[in-house]
C-alpha cells in the first residue's frame, strides 16, 4: 500500500504547488511511511540546457569535494547547495550547463561509479525531492512548503518488494526523454514481460523495481509521439497487476488504473485545478470535493496545460 | 434531542469510534464534525442510535455496525457498511469500491455513483445506488438486492450464487453464471415502496425499464443442479 497524488493548476501559473502536495501527502500519510517524494513541475525557472543534479552523498571526509570535482570537470557548477539529510547521509544539489540533454544520463553515470555516492536524479523541468522518513520531517528538511509550480505528483511509500533508501523512494525517473517521473502503488506483475523489450532498445535500468518500469514504457510511448494520455491508455492494455499509478510530464500529470480496479485512484476537477489520489483524504486538500469521481478499473485520466 | 457532538479534527478513528460508542449508551443522536474523510468512522457500533457523519468519510465507513443508523452527508471511500448485519448507512454523496462488501442485513443507499464490486459477497440486505455502479457489481453475491438506478459497467454480477441485481439503466456485459430476467409486477411495486421510502424520485416509466440479473445456477462452479441450494 502507497498514496500517490498529482494536481495540476490549469491557468499555468506558478502557485504554492510545494505546499499543496506537502498536505496532499501528509494526509496520505497512513498509506506509507518509509519514504516520500516530490516531482514539483514549473518552478525553476532554468536556462535552456540547465539542469540541477540531486546527489547523495555519505558524509566520510573529502567525498563531498571528489564529488564537486568530478561534476565540475565535466561541466562547471553554476550554483550549489547542501542538504542534510539522515543516516550519514547529505544531499549535494547543484546547477550545472550542458550542451545537451543527452550529455545528462553519461553524467550521471560517470558520478554514480564513486563509491558511497548516488545520484538521485538530474532534471530541467522540476524539482526532485525524495528521502527516507515522513512527509513532515522531509517537507521541513527540504523546505517543500516553500516551492512554487504548476503542476507536481508526489508519493508515500510502503515498501513490498524493494529496499528502503532515497534511491527507491517515488517518483522514478528515466532520462529516454526529459523530465518524465512516476509515482505507483501496487506490483507490475508481468515486470520482466515489460522490461526486457525496452531493454533491447537500450533503455538501462538501474533497479529492479517495477516503478522504474513503468517509468521507462511511459517515456518509450511519449518518444514515439503518443500523447500522455495515449501512453497511459495503451500501458493499462500492456500492464497486468494490481496498480494505480500518476505520471508527471512537464506539461502535466496524468493517471492510470488496473483493469480490474485493485488499487485505489480518485480525482476532481475544477475550472482551476485538475487533481487525482489514492485517497479523497487528499484531493481535499487542494479543492472542494462534493464531486469526486472514482478512477474505474482500466481507466486513466491527463491534464496536459 | 438527546444529541452529542464530536470533533473529528485533530484525534485518531480509535478515539472518536470510542467516543461514540461512549455516547451511544446515553444518547439518541451523535454527529461527527470535521470527519476530513478520516477511515474506519463508526466502527463495530452495534447501539440503535442516528450517527450522522457530517462531511466525507474514508474507507470502511460504518463497517460491521448491527443496528445503527448512519447517515454521511458527503462521500465514503472503499467498503463503507462492511459487513453490517442490521442498520442502515446513507451517503448522500458518492461511493467507492465494495459499497455493502459482505453485508449480512440491513439497507446501504448512496445517492450518486460507486466504484467497483458493489455488494460483492454479500448475503442478504439490500444496497440502493442512485447513480451509475462500476465493474463487477454484485460479485459473488451470494443473497440480499442491489438496486441500481443508473448504469452497471463490465463482468455485472460476476460468479452470482443467489440474490438479485436490478438495473434502471444499461447493463455493460454480464459475468459469469448471470442472466437478465424481465421484472414481475410484484417486484415493481417493491422497488417503488423502498425506493420513495428513500426520497429516489422514479418516474412511472423508468420503473418499466428495470431488468435484474439473477444467477444462472446456484452450483456453477462444482456439484450438480439436485444440490443447488
Amino acid at each position: 500500500m502507497c498514496g500517490i497524488a498529482g494536481v495540476v493548476f490549469k491557468d499555468k501559473k506558478l502557485h504554492p504547488v510545494g505546499k499543496f502536495m506537502t498536505h496532499m501527502l501528509n494526509a496520505l500519510q497512513h498509506r506509507g511511511p518509509d519514504s516520500a517524494g516530490f516531482a514539483l513541475y514549473g518552478g525553476l525557472g532554468l536556462k535552456e540546457h540547465e539542469y540541477i543534479l540531486n546527489i547523495e552523498v555519505k558524509e566520510k571526509p573529502g567525498l563531498l569535494e571528489e564529488v564537486k570535482n568530478r561534476v565540475d570537470s565535466a561541466f562547471p557548477i553554476k550554483s550549489e547547495e547542501i542538504i542534510p539529510s539522515v543516516e550519514n547521509y547529505t544531499i549535494y544539489r547543484c546547477k550545472v550547463a550542458l550542451d545537451s540533454f543527452s550529455q545528462l544520463k553519461p553524467l550521471i553515470m560517470d558520478v554514480d561509479k564513486i563509491d558511497d555516492v548516488i545520484v538521485l536524479n538530474g532534471a530541467h523541468s522540476f524539482e526532485m525531492i525524495k528521502d527516507v522518513g515522513l512527509v513532515k520531517d522531509i517537507a521541513v528538511r527540504y523546505k517543500t512548503e516553500e516551492k512554487m509550480g504548476t503542476h507536481a505528483i508526489g508519493h508515500t511509500r510502503f515498501s513490498t518488494e524493494s529496499i528502503v533508501d532515497r534511491y527507491h523512494a517515488h517518483p522514478f525517473q528515466t532520462y529516454i526523454i526529459p523530465d518524465i517521473t512516476v509515482v505507483h502503488n501496487g506490483q507490475i506483475t508481468n515486470y520482466w514481460k515489460i522490461r526486457d523489450p525496452l531493454e533491447r532498445k537500450g533503455h538501462i535500468f538501474e533497479t529492479n523495481n517495477d516503478t522504474e518500469c513503468i517509468v521507462h514504457y511511459i517515456a518509450d510511448k511519449l518518444s514515439q509521439d503518443y500523447s500522455l494520455e495515449e501512453a497511459l491508455e495503451q500501458s493499462v492494455k500492456d500492464m497486468d497487476g494490481p496498480f494505480s499509478y500518476i505520471v508527471g510530464t512537464p506539461n502535466g500529470v496524468g493517471i492510470a488504473k488496473d483493469q480490474l480496479g485493485l488499487r485505489p485512484g480518485v480525482m476532481a476537477e475544477n475550472e482551476e485545478v485538475f487533481a487525482v489520489a489514492s485517497e479523497e483524504v487528499a484531493l481535499r486538500e487542494v479543492m472542494d470535493t462534493s464531486n469526486i469521481e472514482q478512477i474505474s478499473p482500466g481507466e486513466s485520466r491527463a491534464y496536459t496545460i | 434531542m438527546n444529541e452529542f457532538k464530536i470533533n473529528a479534527q485533530n484525534n485518531t478513528p480509535r478515539e472518536i469510534n470510542r467516543s461514540i460508542k461512549q455516547a451511544a449508551k446515553r444518547k439518541n443522536r451523535i454527529v461527527v464534525e470535521n470527519p476530513n474523510a478520516m477511515h474506519y468512522l463508526v466502527a463495530g457500533l452495534t447501539d440503535p442510535v442516528e450517527v450522522v457523519i457530517d462531511g466525507s468519510a474514508g474507507y470502511f465507513a460504518a463497517t460491521m455496525i448491527h443496528g445503527a443508523r448512519v447517515h454521511i452527508t458527503g462521500n465514503a471511500g472503499w467498503f463503507p457498511a462492511d459487513n453490517m448485519t442490521d442498520g442502515e448507512v446513507i451517503i448522500d454523496g458518492s461511493a467507492g469500491d465494495g459499497v455493502g462488501q459482505g453485508i449480512y442485513g440491513g439497507t446501504v443507499v448512496v445517492r450518486k455513483d460507486v466504484g467497483s464490486r458493489t455488494g460483492e459477497i454479500m448475503k442478504n440486505g439490500t444496497i440502493i445506488v442512485g447513480g451509475n455502479s462500476g465493474f463487477m457489481s454484485g460479485l459473488f453475491m451470494m443473497g440480499g438486492r442491489i438496486i441500481i438506478l443508473g448504469d452497471i459497467s463490465d463482468d455485472a454480477g460476476e460468479s452470482i450464487i443467489r440474490g438479485t441485481i436490478y438495473v434502471g439503466g444499461e447493463i455493460k456485459s454480464l459475468g459469469k453464471n448471470a442472466r437478465i430476467e424481465e421484472l414481475e409486477d410484484e417486484e415493481r411495486e417493491e422497488l417503488k415502496e423502498i425506493l420513495e421510502k428513500y426520497q429516489f424520485q422514479v418516474d412511472k416509466e423508468k420503473y418499466q425499464n428495470f431488468r435484474k440479473i439473477v444467477p444462472r445456477s446456484a452450483r456453477p462452479f462444482y456439484g450438480k443442479e439436485t444440490e443447488e441450494g
